[in-house]
């Protein structure tokens, strides 16, 4: 029995780690500077706890809850965004200071509930976890100085994400309908050969838009640029960083499971993929605040991401856990950028980041990095990511959707050009307020620079490993 | 095929890492030595020249195939290999790259803006050049293409001249677009080798379908086409041409340009011959458009950068025209004619800089009586001009005339077509030199100094290699032809 709780080490640890948050946001005691010590030591060892623990494997709670090597490195991803997270709130200048501690609270509760999603193979247990991590952000994303301005962004949020659960929970119970059980592993089993049954196909998609929402894929999208706005500056890096994680985590193990192709659920998805992609890439081009715009190509990868998925096969699946990778750095390293570059909280425009390669030739340069990582210019992981992504789509022949998806990596190289251009080129109207960029942040510029063009060069072992999830995933 | 033998010594790694070597240095340089900037860029361009050179020399042509390689694999469960080697082709193709670099790299020696960045992107930008060309694995080739590409978008956009911004953007999309056609058709191929390998050399073994030589080629011939401006796609370069600064123009037309067709003939023609045979007509067609409509579009031009950048339309079709013939001189000659063209136009941009950096004009009512204020700048720019007309004892008159030989046997109208534009491209760049250089001397530019001795050495090593080759064809023509010869053998 003991050894039964071993395995759930992780989501323990983040038990503990909400706890002391929770005693602290009673008391009212904490301090900013000492707040932010503890929680950066906490995710930090959460980041060793959830490293070490990623060889487990085994099954939890009458099977219904499954820790392998797919769920493990998810976790470990999932604490390590934390973490950068986290590291970047030394200034948490877009939350009260007595809310500081409910803010710590809710990502490590946050954190948790995304952990027991990526391991959930129970219908039950997986609704659970994911309203556990939507109320969370729920609560954290009206979290913000000055919410009379943003008090619209929580409730759109909130209508939306409740609407996404209702008809998630219509399609688990149509799948509960047709196949008798909430267990994805026996699901698994009956559904290929129901698949061809309209209420089966109905259950799985409305099953899945409730990770599509999470993932902001279109039709699903019409929250993400107004909680990327609205959102404190640090929430916004955590719901386009871990939580995107999680949501790809979940719909790759939720297709992955469905096994058996019915032409008609694989058209729906490169359907989906198609349209989330033009759309998030044309709209973004108008965009002004960099939030809004990195919100608009977070649905664009969201299609991006889909089109590994939808090839249903290993290597499709490898290939979408790569780009998941991928794209957790990449969007970090953009955010980071952000964070310090508006370091007092505000809504950053695109046209504040002039001069920037005075003000800071690091930031600029990460920013480059990770915009061009973003657009899927080689060296970069992201060119790798897209590569893969396209190589295992064309497997299975799907050569007109990886021409669209190329298409589209090129309008959206415009408006990335567009910010690298205000960071580069572009002289400030009115002197901004230098950059303060403190060795710990140098450092994780520097540490994500390399991270990006290292797994970008030298991607044999990461394939491999990606590979070794997409396996323990089947 | 001729058996390989791995190098000894991995001299084409060498001369890649000596580009990025020389990135990471310029980096760690700080902002305010400019001068060492530029001196360090110019140490690790010469190393690249000097590796080079001695590549070339060192080149065994009795032997032909591919040496010097260097060959592992990298990823494992795609097939992807780290596979660097030289032939007949790319060798020439690398010694063009090394010594417009450095002849690039010298000309910007008066550069004060920004200058360490300049220097950082610039290498990069050549990183991927060289990359290309010694590449034999499709992905490889695929990374290193799209590397030579991006830094296009800062040195134009922040160093660039007439319209930076909106000719930098055209030109990163219009050749990024490209790159959207080549990566599906790279993965087509790979796909249809059983997905095991990127290897160019096992992919050319396998011998695809017809129709998917057919549709590949098509990807190939488009994406890599925009790159080597081949009409109605050319939109870009005397855009692009104009707006960049000297050495970039310099690198941009000298070599880019090159990468295009060298990708067309690389990966195109040895890995789909049928699906080339199959659309040459096109091929032909589409590259006399681009001659003639070069050489016309360039007679109504007064900007001096833009009438380089319409006759490099041109001549650009010309190596197309080469190609499509699918004949062992007209190959030979289409190589022969990107090596020429490139140093060529290397020198006319080069030329144009010096005159433009002085008198903050290139617009050619606005000059002329040249030749009597700058009697050196104004004979750099007339070699040049000599040169692109083709005229006997210069590099480029070896290869047009190649080009034409071939072209009007297969395709007896076109050939004649392009000869013909030919002529009215010669009449129109003597027109240019008239108006620019002779005639009425503008006393606006009389103060103005001419080249001195130091930044005239670039532009001297340049007009040497145009007459070196032009005086001493068979030099360079049997390099290319030991690997031409089997391959149109093959077809």
């Amino acid at each position: 029995m003991m050894m039964k709780w071993v395995l759930f080490i992780p989501e323990l640890y983040y038990v503990v780690m909400a706890a002391v948050f929770f005693g602290w946001s009673i008391h009212r005691k904490g301090e900013p500077r000492r707040l932010f010590g503890w929680a950066l030591v906490l995710s930090a060892v959460g980041v060793v706890v959830t490293l070490g623990s990623v060889q487990l494997e085994g099954m939890l709670f009458f099977d219904a809850y499954r820790v392998d090597f797919f769920s493990q490195v998810f976790k470990f991803l999932l604490a390590l965004g934390t973490f950068w997270v986290i590291f970047t709130c030394s200034e948490l200048n877009g939350i009260e200071e007595r809310q500081h501690a409910e803010f710590y609270f809710f990502l490590s509760v946050c954190t948790l509930a995304m952990m027991m999603l990526v391991s959930s193979v129970e219908l039950l247990t997986i609704y659970v976890s994911i309203e556990l991590s939507s109320y969370s952000l729920y609560l954290l994303v009206p979290m913000r100085r000055q919410v009379d301005e943003y008090v619209e962004t929580g409730i759109k949020y909130f209508m939306v994400g409740v609407t996404a659960s209702a008809f998630m929970l219509f399609g688990i119970s149509l799948l509960f309908g047709v196949t008798h059980t909430t267990y994805v592993g026996k699901i698994l089993q009956v559904l290929p050969g129901l698949i061809r049954e309209p209420a089966a196909v109905v259950g799985l998609v409305l099953a899945l838009s409730g990770f599509f929402f999470k993932q902001a894929l279109f039709p699903f999208h019409i929250w993400a640029p107004d909680v990327y706005q609205g959102a404190a500056n640090q929430v916004t890096t955590y719901i386009a960083t871990a939580s995107k994680m999680a949501a790809a985590a979940m719909v790759i193990r939720f297709v992955g499971f469905s096994g058996g192709e019915s032409p008609g659920f694989v058209y729906l998805l490169i359907g989906l993929s198609v349209v989330s992609m033009t759309f998030g890439n044309l709209v973004a081009i108008i965009q002004k605040d960099i939030k809004r715009l990195l919100a608009y190509s977070s649905i664009a990868h969201a299609g991006y991401m889909l089109i590994g998925i939808l090839s249903m096969t290993q290597r499709g699946y490898a290939s979408a856990i790569y780009y998941a990778v991928a794209y957790l750095v990449m969007t970090f390293a953009c955010f980071m950028v952000i964070l310090k570059v508006a370091d007092d909280g505000h809504n950053l425009q695109i046209k504040e980041l002039a001069g920037l390669h005075r003000r800071s030739p690091l930031l600029a340069m990460t920013l480059m990095m990770g915009l061009f990582g973003l657009a899927g210019i080689p060296p970069t992981v992201g060119f790798t990511g897209k590569f893969l992504v396209f190589a295992a789509a064309l497997e299975k022949g799907y050569l007109w959707l990886v021409i669209v998806g190329m298409i589209n990596a090129t309008i959206s190289l415009y408006y990335y050009l567009i910010v690298i251009k205000a960071a580069y080129l572009l002289e400030p109207l009115k002197p901004y307020p230098g950059v303060r960029v403190d060795p710990w942040t140098r450092a994780l510029s520097i540490v994500l620079v390399i991270l990006m063009v290292y797994l970008g060069i030298f991607p044999d072992q990461f394939v491999a490993l990606t590979e070794a999830a997409a396996r323990s995933l089947l | 095929m001729t058996p390989m033998e791995t190098a000894p010594f991995p001299i084409l790694s060498t001369i890649l890492l000596s580009t990025i070597v020389g990135l990471l240095v310029i980096l760690f340089i700080p902002e305010d030595r400019p001068k060492l900037v530029k001196q360090v860029s110019l140490l690790f361009a010469g190393v690249g020249l000097v590796l080079c050179l001695w590549l070339y020399y060192a080149y065994d042509v009795q032997k032909g195939g591919f040496q010097f390689v260097e060959r592992f694999l990298w990823v494992k469960s795609l097939g992807i290999y780290y596979f660097n080697a030289v032939d007949g082709i790319n060798l020439p193709m690398l010694l063009l790259t090394a010594v417009v670099l450095f002849t690039g790299v010298w000309t910007m020696w008066e550069l004060e803006v920004r200058v360490k960045e300049f220097f950082a992107f610039m290498y990069l930008l050549v990183a991927g050049v060289y990359g290309v060309f010694m590449s034999m694995d499709l992905f490889w080739i695929f990374v290193w293409y799209d590397v030579s590409l991006f830094p296009m978008y800062p040195l134009i956009a922040i160093w660039g001249g007439t319209r930076k911004e909106y000719g930098g953007m055209k030109l990163t999309l219009y050749l990024l677009a490209g790159s959207a056609l080549i990566l599906p058709g790279i993965l087509y191929l790979w796909v249809q080798g059983g997905a095991q390998t990127f290897d160019l050399l096992e992919l050319q073994r396998i011998g695809f379908p017809l129709g998917v030589q057919k549709s590949a080629f098509v990807m190939l011939y488009l994406g890599f086409g925009i790159l080597a401006a081949a009409w109605p796609f050319h939109t870009w370069s005397p855009v692009g041409h104009v707006a960049a600064p000297t050495a970039v123009s310099m690198i941009h037309a000298g070599v880019l340009m090159k990468l295009g067709a060298y990708g067309i003939l690389r990966l195109g023609m040895t890995l789909c011959p049928e699906g080339l045979a199959y659309w040459a007509d096109f091929m032909a067609v589409l590259a006399t458009v681009g001659i003639v409509y070069g050489a016309f579009v360039g007679l109504a031009q007064t900007d001096l950068k833009y009438v380089i950048g319409y006759s490099s339309v041109s001549h650009m079709g010309m190596v197309g025209l080469g190609l499509s013939t699918m004949t062992v001189n007209g190959i030979n000659g289409a190589v022969f004619q990107m090596f020429a063209h490139g140093i060529m136009t290397a020198l006319f941009f080069s030329a144009v800089g010096y005159i433009y950096d002085k008198t903050h004009t290139k617009m050619i009512p606005e000059l002329g009586g040249l030749s009597k204020t700058m009697p050196m700048a104004s004979a750099f720019f007339i070699v040049a001009a000599l040169a692109g007309v083709g005229v006997p004892c210069m590099a480029s008159f070896w290869a047009e005339l190649l080009v034409f030989v071939s072209a009007v046997k297969t395709y007896p109208v076109r050939g004649i077509l392009a000869v013909l534009a030919l002529v009215v491209g010669a009449l129109f760049m003597l027109r240019v030199v008239q108006k620019t250089f002779y005639g009425e001397k503008n006393e606006r530019w009389a103060h103005i100094p001419d080249v001195p001795p130091f930044l005239m050495t670039p532009r001297i090593i340049l007009i040497g290699f145009i007459l070196f080759f032009g005086l001493f064809p068979k030099m360079l023509l049997d390099v290319i032809q030991s690997a031409v010869v089997p391959f149109v053998a093959g077809l």
